[in-house]
């Protein structure tokens, strides 16, 4: 088949401006969306299963359905736990058992007076056993009660790009204020993946003072997998002591429940982007129609002159492909740019766009299949028309 | 043996619940050689002739035979290809292809030809020399005049050495003095390259310029005009065979 120039695909697109601008803008946000809901499902996925661990188990309060928001339970559980439950595995002396808080409160970073919704872990030093996913990188971990004036804590690497702060406003010695009280960052931490990268940490009873509450969330129990404490003895501790009010979970479980709670999300969020991208690719797709329509007595002129259909829809389809590959191109590296590690924070932690390989790869396919639908539709619709008939066109 | 021969020559549509039919049983011969002006009233099948002879449409019944080739017995793809060696057409509204300059535009029908690179060159420089328009070879046809598009239309025509030039009203969109010109370029690339050329014209004084008129009237060639000098001309009868 003899191929019309490729300059005549690269010039025909700065035929109309206007067009071009609508097409482009209708491929772009067709790619974004992708995009954007491939890398929020994937921010999902990788949140919910890099933050779960086979070895531990989540205890909560009985009443909670399985949510750590709504979860109470009393501080000294954990106590009760370690002393209780036999073969809890221990390090030094120390039951690996981390009784956590776990708040979505009102912070003030620095001078700014503005709160910001943070969401805060109330933990003590057990928990960088039970999370070992958590790892210090810069100065340490916070002390309970180290100075009368403000207390300490740590903020993980994404907690500044989920608070929209720009990069340093939690850096080492940075003062914020949970609830009006006074904390002073002394560390940093990361857990790459997990949902408590953009958390902030701060000793337990602080967070509970600060917070003026007097229930903590969850225990998380680390389990021995060689014949120590397994998830059955908890359990069977739970049903034995019913005053307590805990129900017990494996942290895998925990979180595969969360997985079945955000799956209707997870559908909202690909039928809503769906919705609006069916309508971009349905504006795009007319926009492209209109441009090739208008060019149908050119299209029976190449036809006249001996180019055969076939070129004539690769040309569209080249033209096409340009428009939306650019398009597609600035579309990804806008959601990298904008959206890459921006959370939206839920109970129990937070779901970070991951504009990734995947992410990017699903915008760039909405991208090629806008380009191809709209080629063949418009082609199509031009190359029905007999030789005759599209000389005679307008 | 004429360059173009059709017999029976008919083409019919569908238009709802009527039958139009543009040409009804046609039988014509053009020698190679040959400049033959077509006229006639709208709709006596003058523009549905000159597709057919363009390979553009297929006849209904009949036969058309241009060059030794049966027409209607080849496929889509082979009529393009067809199309792309034996005929080129010049059209009333120019029709080329506004992004490309006046030089990709003759050079267009060339790429669908094996030619080396400096022999595609060499043939488009010489028909826009031979249509006098080289000088405008990098501009856009929105730079031309509708005179110098139209003479960029024909360099893109005779680019291929097509064994039939057909033009669609050529003189239609223009000012007296560019038809003129237009019309001079037609004469002499029949006179002095022997073309063989077929014009559908409404303009009597552009027919004059022709060898013969076809008259067509609801179908068929209703009377022939040929012409031996620019004055001197005979008229033949309508019949059921038209030979110019």
């Amino acid at each position: 088949m003899r191929r019309l120039p490729f300059e005549y695909s690269v010039r025909n697109l700065g035929r109309s401006p206007l067009r071009l601008s609508l097409a482009f803008a209708g491929a772009l946000l067709v790619a974004a969306l992708a995009t954007a809901a491939a890398a929020l499902l994937l921010g999902m996925d990788r949140a919910l299963s890099a933050s779960a661990l086979h070895a531990n188990a989540i205890v909560l309060g009985s009443g909670s359905e399985e949510s750590l928001e709504r979860s109470e339970i009393q501080p000294a559980v954990a106590s009760i736990l370690a002393a209780s439950v036999p073969g809890i595995p221990a390090i030094a002396g120390t039951a690996l058992v981390s009784p956590e808080a776990v708040m979505a409160l009102p912070v003030e970073i620095g001078d700014d007076p503005e709160p910001r919704r943070a969401l805060v872990r109330g933990v003590e030093p057990a928990a960088l056993l039970l999370h070992p996913g958590v790892r210090v990188v810069e100065g340490r971990f916070p002390e309970r009660g180290a100075s009368d004036l403000a207390g300490e804590a740590m903020v993980g690497l994404r907690a500044e790009r989920q608070l929209a702060l720009p990069p340093g406003s939690l850096s080492l010695g940075t003062r914020v204020r949970i609830e009006g009280s006074e904390f002073v960052v002394v560390g940093r931490f990361e857990a790459p993946g997990s949902v408590m990268e953009p958390e902030i940490w701060a000793p337990l009873s602080d967070v509970l003072a600060a917070a003026k509450r007097t229930t903590i969330s969850c225990v998380v129990v680390a389990l021995d997998p060689e014949g120590g404490a397994a998830l059955q003895d908890l359990a069977a501790f739970a049903a034995r002591r019913l005053d307590l009010e805990i129900a017990v979970l494996s942290e895998e479980e925990y979180f595969a429940s969360l997985r079945r709670f955000f799956a209707p999300l997870r559908w909202m969020i690909v039928v809503a982007a769906a919705l609006v991208a069916i309508g971009a690719v349905l504006g795009g797709l007319n926009t492209l129609h209109a441009a090739f329509a208008s060019r149908s007595r050119e299209v029976g002129t190449l036809q006249a002159l001996g180019y055969g259909r076939g070129a004539v829809l690769l040309s569209f389809a080249q033209e096409s492909l340009l428009l939306t590959a650019a398009a597609s191109i600035a579309a990804v590296l806008l959601c990298r740019a904008l959206l890459d590690g921006v959370g939206i924070a839920f109970s129990m932690g937070t779901f970070a766009f991951r504009v990734d390989a995947t992410a990017v790869a699903a915008g760039l396919a909405a991208g090629l299949a806008l380009a191809l639908l709209g080629a063949l539709v418009s082609a199509l619709a031009s190359l029905r028309r007999t030789i005759p008939e599209a000389l005679r066109a307008p | 043996m004429p360059l173009v021969e059709a017999r029976g020559l008919t083409r019919t549509y569908r238009k709802g619940e009527q039958e139009i039919r543009p040409l009804d049983g046609l039988d014509l011969d053009i020698d190679a050689g040959r400049f033959v002006a077509l006229m006639g009233p709208s709709g006596s099948g003058k523009s549905t002739l000159l597709n057919l002879l363009a390979g553009i449409d297929r006849p209904t019944a009949g036969s058309l035979v241009v060059d030794g080739v049966d027409l209607a017995a080849l496929s889509r793809r082979e009529l393009a290809e067809w199309r792309s060696r034996k005929v080129s057409i010049v059209f009333q509204l120019y029709n080329l292809v506004p992004v490309l300059t006046a030089y990709e535009n003759v050079e267009l029908p060339l790429l669908l030809h094996d030619l080396p690179r400096r022999e595609r060159h060499a043939r488009v420089v010489r028909a826009l020399e031979r249509a006098h328009i080289a000088h405008r070879h990098d501009h856009m046809p929105r730079q031309l005049s509708g005179g110098e598009e139209q003479r960029v239309a024909i360099a893109r025509a005779i680019v291929t050495e097509p064994a039939l030039l057909l033009a669609d009203e050529p003189t239609g969109d223009l000012d007296r003095s560019s038809a003129e010109s237009i019309l001079d370029l037609l004469s002499s690339l029949h006179r002095d390259e022997g073309r063989t050329i077929v014009m559908v014209t409404h303009d009597p004084r552009a027919a004059e310029r022709a060898q013969a008129t076809l008259h067509l009237e609801k179908g068929r060639v209703a009377e022939t005009i040929a012409r031996t000098g620019a004055k001197e001309s005979s008229r033949a009868p309508a019949n059921t065979e038209a030979h110019a």
